[in-house]
């Protein structure tokens, strides 16, 4: 503290520069903006047409109770989670099944590719939405729904990058095993699977996107569970805490998936390259 | 876009045999036009199939009966006050998305500290569901017409924000710089050097956020429209008619994907053929 009371004044000028940089930093900006964003949440709520907005407090105290477990709702987050994913990973193992023979098909023979391709890219344009109120009206209420609009939403993703990854696969090196003997299935473990992964990669993550988006609209419209149906519960319920508490697990469930599984999953595959990031297909 | 752009350039045709690489070349797009329509023949030939002898009519309606419900919609003013609806919606809040993506973009792209401060916004709205974003628009708004607008803002302002920062960030500093050197007004720099290097991010921009935009009015019109697209697949969708449902499905995802893929994309195209490595 004495320190303060004999400064000099290249000491005061260094303070003063410290503190712009302080102001300046991107970190301050991230700060002030969460800030500033829970101030307009807080201060716009009477002036909106509504007395449904909740406070962020109340969003806080409802996510702190769904993590407890303790909720109003028929499923827990836990459970609602879970059983949407369970309904997520099945019908992708399916969407895959269906995806990859077609893709394998496409990209080896160009007129599979051409009696195909536009139904592909239609699947591909086609919103999710769709795909969820037509197997609601197929299939009525239940797990069979849900599970039909993600296989539905997801096989053209796996299809399309299938087949492109197929047209990637470098013929030289292949050539060049053939030269020296490599047997087929070595060639097939060390080149075509390998080049075949980042493909792979992009099927996985745009069918998963697409799937969960349709997942979640099917559970809204035509089941008794599910993530999807829980947000409709709050919804009916009129409690905006729940819908917004969703969204912020729905982020945070997105999170995780990305960074841990993702993150992970394609450090290991691709362990062999020199550099991760550094990726460049057309070669 | 990148395996596009990074490929090499094809092969040059032997001079020797240019008639024969052409007589190939004709051969190749007859066959590949054959295989399209063999495609399109088989689908409607399952479609009818199915519809005819496997499930019920109101499982699967054939294509005949499909066809029919859109002339009757195409002929009747239904057509015109539902597309007139949503697509009011589309660009009105489109139109603002793109120019508070726009204005973001570049902030976030030439300030460090507006990155900061902008840049958890737009990621947490790029990754929340368009469902979340409908499901609490319809709760705030109800059933006024600014329901939709706002919905469709939130959701496709930062897919405008991301793409215009990746192209504000690669901007070509030494043009700038030497365009500084040779006292060129701003203006001018700014219409010679920057917009154009900016125009395909815009053009991937707005496709993009064009995309987003139709789909989520959609979305929100099905849960709280009173007129539109949505409404009318919501009200298709309630009476069990699959005939009716896809009818409007149809003809509207046609007219979508035709703004987008067919309007956008060769706008696009115009736009870039000065750079041979993007232009598609």
């Amino acid at each position: 503290m004495s320190a303060i009371a004999v400064r000099t004044r290249p000491a005061k000028r260094a303070r003063n520069r410290r503190l712009s940089r302080i102001i300046r930093s991107p970190r301050l900006a991230r700060v002030l903006s969460w800030i500033a964003f829970l101030v307009i949440w807080q201060v716009s709520i009477p002036l909106l047409p509504t007395l449904l907005v909740p406070t962020p407090a109340e969003v806080a105290e409802f996510m702190w109770d769904e993590i407890r477990g303790d909720t109003l709702a028929p499923q827990t987050v836990y459970q609602a989670f879970g059983t949407s994913l369970g309904r997520l990973s099945l019908g992708l193992a399916i969407a895959f099944a269906i995806g990859l023979p077609i893709g394998l098909l496409m990209g080896l023979s160009k007129k599979a590719s051409w009696f195909g391709h536009d139904f592909v890219v239609v699947g591909l344009a086609m919103p999710s939405l769709v795909w969820a109120l037509i197997a609601a009206m197929w299939f009525g209420f239940g797990t069979i729904a849900p599970l039909i609009t993600v296989v539905l939403a997801a096989w053209t993703f796996v299809a399309i990058n299938v087949a492109e990854g197929v047209r990637n696969v470098p013929k030289d090196l292949l050539d060049m095993g053939k030269a020296y003997g490599v047997t087929r299935f070595d060639s097939i473990r060390y080149v075509i699977l390998p080049s075949l992964m980042p493909f792979f990669f992009a099927a996985l993550r745009y069918a998963l996107a697409n799937a969960w988006k349709g997942l979640v609209l099917a559970e809204l419209f035509a089941s008794t569970n599910g993530a999807g149906w829980t947000i409709k519960f709050w919804y009916d319920a009129h409690r905006a805490q729940g819908i917004i508490g969703y969204a912020l697990f729905f982020v945070i469930f997105a999170l995780i998936v990305e960074r841990l599984i993702f993150g992970r999953l394609s450090a290991y595959v691709f362990r062999w390259r020199p550099q991760p990031g550094a990726r460049k297909e057309g070669e | 876009m990148s395996s596009i752009a990074t490929a090499p350039p094809p092969a040059p045709v032997p001079t020797t045999g240019a008639a024969v690489a052409q007589a190939r070349k004709k051969a190749e797009r007859r066959s590949r036009w054959l295989w399209r329509a063999l495609g399109y023949a088989t689908f409607l030939a399952i479609w009818q199939f199915t519809s005819t002898y496997l499930v019920q009519d109101f499982i699967l309606p054939p294509p005949g009966v499909i066809a029919e419900e859109m002339w009757g919609i195409v002929t009747s003013d239904q057509l015109v006050t539902h597309f007139a609806a949503t697509l009011q919606v589309i660009a009105i809040g489109f139109g603002i998305a793109f120019v508070l993506g726009t204005v973001i973009g570049i902030a976030m792209g030439r300030s460090r500290w507006w990155e900061g401060f902008l840049g958890d916004w737009v990621m947490v709205t790029l990754t929340t569901p368009g469902l979340v974003f409908a499901l609490v628009c319809a709760m705030v708004f109800g059933l006024s017409e600014l329901g939709p607008i706002v919905c469709v803002v939130v959701t496709a302002f930062s897919y405008v924000a991301v793409n215009v920062v990746e192209g504000v960030k690669a901007a070509p500093k030494d043009l700038g710089d030497m365009a500084r050197a040779f006292n060129v007004p701003g203006h001018r720099a700014l219409r010679h050097i920057l917009l154009p290097f900016l125009a395909p991010f815009f053009f991937t921009a707005a496709r993009y956020g064009f995309s987003v935009s139709w789909k989520i009015a959609t979305l929100i019109e099905v849960i709280v429209g009173t007129e539109g697209i949505g409404f009318m697949m919501r009200r298709e969708f309630q009476s069990f008619n699959m005939a009716g449902f896809l009818a409007w499905v149809l003809l509207f995802f046609a007219l979508a994907l035709f703004l987008e893929r067919g309007v956008l994309q060769q706008l696009m195209n115009r736009a870039n053929r000065w750079r041979p490595e993007v232009a598609k």
